[in-house]
């Protein structure tokens, strides 16, 4: 009899729960609608081989996204902004951009990732017709309905490179190194047309194993070619150090341009890098107020554990401003609507200005540096807007 | 040309040898390979990077580096090694985990980016009128002056008569009274310092990161393999194998170069019987 006046209590009681329940909803799903906040995943490489430039990625990312919460969002809703990783390849990308996609109902998808995460995202974010906006410079022409991309292309760094060595340092006579794999080789296949066009000869091409890290062999070739200037392209971080130590070690003094080293890996290595040409859209030393600001901005929000922003983080930082200012044009997240305004957009920031007009590709800011004898990088100077060329001719 | 190529050739072999030094001693006296030996370099390596934030002279960090080798070589032998002699293939799980988890604990307090470690040596030097790289010439003289201080403590000392008779035959050696635990413990110590030492010297060639030594290790596996227990096979299989990667990665390109090491060692073991 007890138990069943304690059952009966509590059938009740959970009929009273539900009913209160159902009358809450209607109330609570009209303000979330209204506040929902605009949701901007990021997968990135937090593991892997990517995992030492996603953390600044992210903070990149945190920065703008609070800078433009501070000041009311966008549509009157919030950004938030979804770290995930993507474990620096095509399976973890998977993954994240199906977590993305259907798990954290993301509005877009802004981030730098490796060539092969890219490849394997991106279909995904078309499918689902989700707004990607890549901001890693890359190897070019990656062209999809919905993907954008507002780093450099090939096309835009290697030519003011080699045309500068050869008007200012008179190199003629080239000697190319690369790492043997798709973008090393890649990148030397554009710097070489780029010498041919400017009147230069290669004397030798010559490219390394990725885990080989004893130069000797090329460096002796290298001396043995006699060369005006050396172009090398080795993958990022370590192999720039790796090169450069045992080059200048052994005695080698000609000019030499790279398409692979950047400012934190020429930082760490001392003074290997001493003397090293390179060009790209950003650069820390950028004297230009929007990177001042930037700059301040972010050493303010993160103190000691900032990142140092680089040219694979910062476009991070405009990609998540061109997607706020082409939803407040647009006045919806429609991505039919978004991919007709993004390209619109022009967004001035510490690289300068950046609009992804050319078949979604940026023509970009783009400037020559040097690496000094601690080895901080000095900006030489500007190049102007380069041009991306024919990325997508399918594209507008 | 000709006198760059004979340079490169005996560099090779000195940076070769000097890195597989201490995988040979272990695999003589232990019969082990001690797969952490990469995980041992990359401890020297770092060394190299502490000593140049400390402010310290460069070549400081080699006694820095084979202090804390020994120091790590011991913990892991007395702890996880000494009760695996036994089952060898365990063995091969037990360095490899190792390796990792050196590994991982380097990762996690530096990072995974590169750092910087000061070179004692960074000039180019004439010699017979080709201009060549000092610290090469610098390591080929540390690896024969190495493989002469190892050979004379193998052949002289009570320690090394003892190592040798361990080698030989270790239940006699046994039989007869001599305490094959220490000199196991006192030999994978020095072998793992040796590594250590080892990373200290690679660092003014190459940049210096947590997995840095895993390149290294293969290529020291295959002349461990094909020498065996000798010293003096162990620098001529350096001058055999890193001779001829060297000249087909001039001749050739360094793609095929990369394979000749491992293509050569498998040849040579296919013709030569292994005797421990």
């Amino acid at each position: 009899m007890r138990e069943r006046w304690t059952d009966h209590r509590a059938r009740s009681l959970a009929t009273l729960l539900v009913v209160l329940m159902t009358a809450m909803v209607p109330a609570g799903a009209v303000q979330s609608q209204d506040k929902k906040p605009i949701v901007i995943a990021v997968p990135v490489g937090l593991s892997g081989v990517n995992s030492v430039v996603a953390p600044a990625v992210v903070q990149s990312g945190e920065l703008a996204v609070e800078e433009i919460n501070a000041k009311g969002g966008v549509l009157g809703r919030k950004l938030q902004l979804v770290p995930l990783d993507d474990e620096s390849g095509p399976a973890g990308a998977v993954k994240a951009f199906n977590t993305a996609i259907h798990q954290h109902k993301a509005d877009t998808i802004i981030t730098m990732e490796t060539s092969a995460a890219r490849n394997a995202g991106a279909p995904i974010a078309e499918r689902a017709k989700t707004l990607f906006i890549y901001t890693s410079f890359y190897e070019g022409r990656a062209c999809g309905k919905t993907l954008f991309v507002n780093a450099w292309v090939p096309e835009q760094v290697v030519p003011p490179l080699v045309k500068f060595m050869t008007d200012e340092k008179k190199v003629k006579k080239w000697f190319a190194v690369g790492s043997d794999y798709a973008f090393g080789r890649g990148m030397i296949e554009a710097a070489k047309n780029t010498i041919k066009g400017a009147g230069g000869t290669i004397l030798g091409e010559e490219y390394q194993p990725l885990q080989q890290s004893d130069w000797t062999a090329i460096i002796s070739k290298i001396r043995a070619a006699n060369p005006d200037g050396i172009i090398y392209s080795t993958s990022g971080g370590g192999p720039n150090i790796d090169f450069m130590k045992q080059f200048k070690a052994a005695g080698l003094k000609m000019p030499v341009g790279s398409l692979s080293i950047d400012e934190l890996t020429a930082e760490a290595g001392g003074n290997a890098a001493e003397g090293v040409y390179y060009t790209g859209d950003y650069f820390t030393g950028l004297d230009n107020p929007e990177n001042k600001k930037f700059l301040d901005a972010m050493k303010k929000k993160f103190g000691a554990g900032l990142k140092t922003p680089n040219s694979l983080s910062e476009p991070e930082y405009d990609g998540v401003y061109a997607y706020a200012m082409a939803v407040e044009k647009a006045g919806t997240t429609d991505v039919d609507k978004l991919v007709q305004t993004l390209p619109t957009i022009v967004f001035k920031g510490p690289r300068g200005q950046v609009q992804m007009n050319k078949q979604h590709h940026a023509p970009l800011p783009v400037y020559l540096a040097q690496v000094q004898a601690d080895g901080k990088t000095k900006v030489l100077k500007s190049f102007g807007l380069v041009d991306p060329g024919n990325q997508c001719p399918n594209l507008k | 040309m000709f006198t760059t190529q004979l340079l490169d050739v005996v560099t090779t072999a000195g940076v070769l040898y000097i890195v597989a030094l201490g995988l040979l001693i272990v695999y003589g006296v232990l019969k082990i390979i001690n797969l952490a030996h990469g995980a041992f370099l990359a401890v020297g390596a770092y060394a190299g990077v502490v000593t140049t934030r400390l402010g310290w002279n460069p070549w400081t960090a080699l006694l820095l580096a084979f202090v804390i080798g020994v120091a790590l070589a011991a913990l892991v032998e007395w702890r996880i090694l000494r009760g695996l002699y036994e089952r060898p293939l365990d063995t091969i799980l037990a360095t490899w985990g190792l390796n990792i988890i050196v590994v991982q604990l380097i990762t996690l307090y530096f990072g995974r980016e590169i750092h910087f470690a000061e070179s004692p040596i960074g000039r180019a030097v004439t010699v017979s009128g080709v201009t060549y790289s000092e610290y090469r010439l610098v390591l080929l003289a540390l690896a024969v002056v190495l493989g002469v201080v190892v050979w004379l403590v193998m052949q002289q000392t009570q320690i090394g008569i003892v190592a040798r008779a361990v080698i030989m035959n270790e239940e006699l050696a046994q039989a007869l009274g001599i305490n094959t635990r220490l000199v196991r413990f006192v030999t994978f110590c020095l072998g793992a310092g040796l590594a250590a030492l080892a990373g200290t010297l690679l660092t003014p060639l190459i940049s210096v990161h947590p997995n840095l030594g895993v390149p290294w290790l293969i290529s020291a596996f295959m002349l461990v393999l094909v020498a065996g227990v000798s010293l003096a096979n162990l620098a001529l299989a350096a001058l055999v194998l890193g001779g001829a990667q060297v000249l087909v990665s001039s001749y050739g390109n360094p793609v095929l170069g990369s394979l000749t090491i491992v293509i050569l060692a498998v040849i040579i073991l296919r013709f030569r019987t292994i005797t421990i």
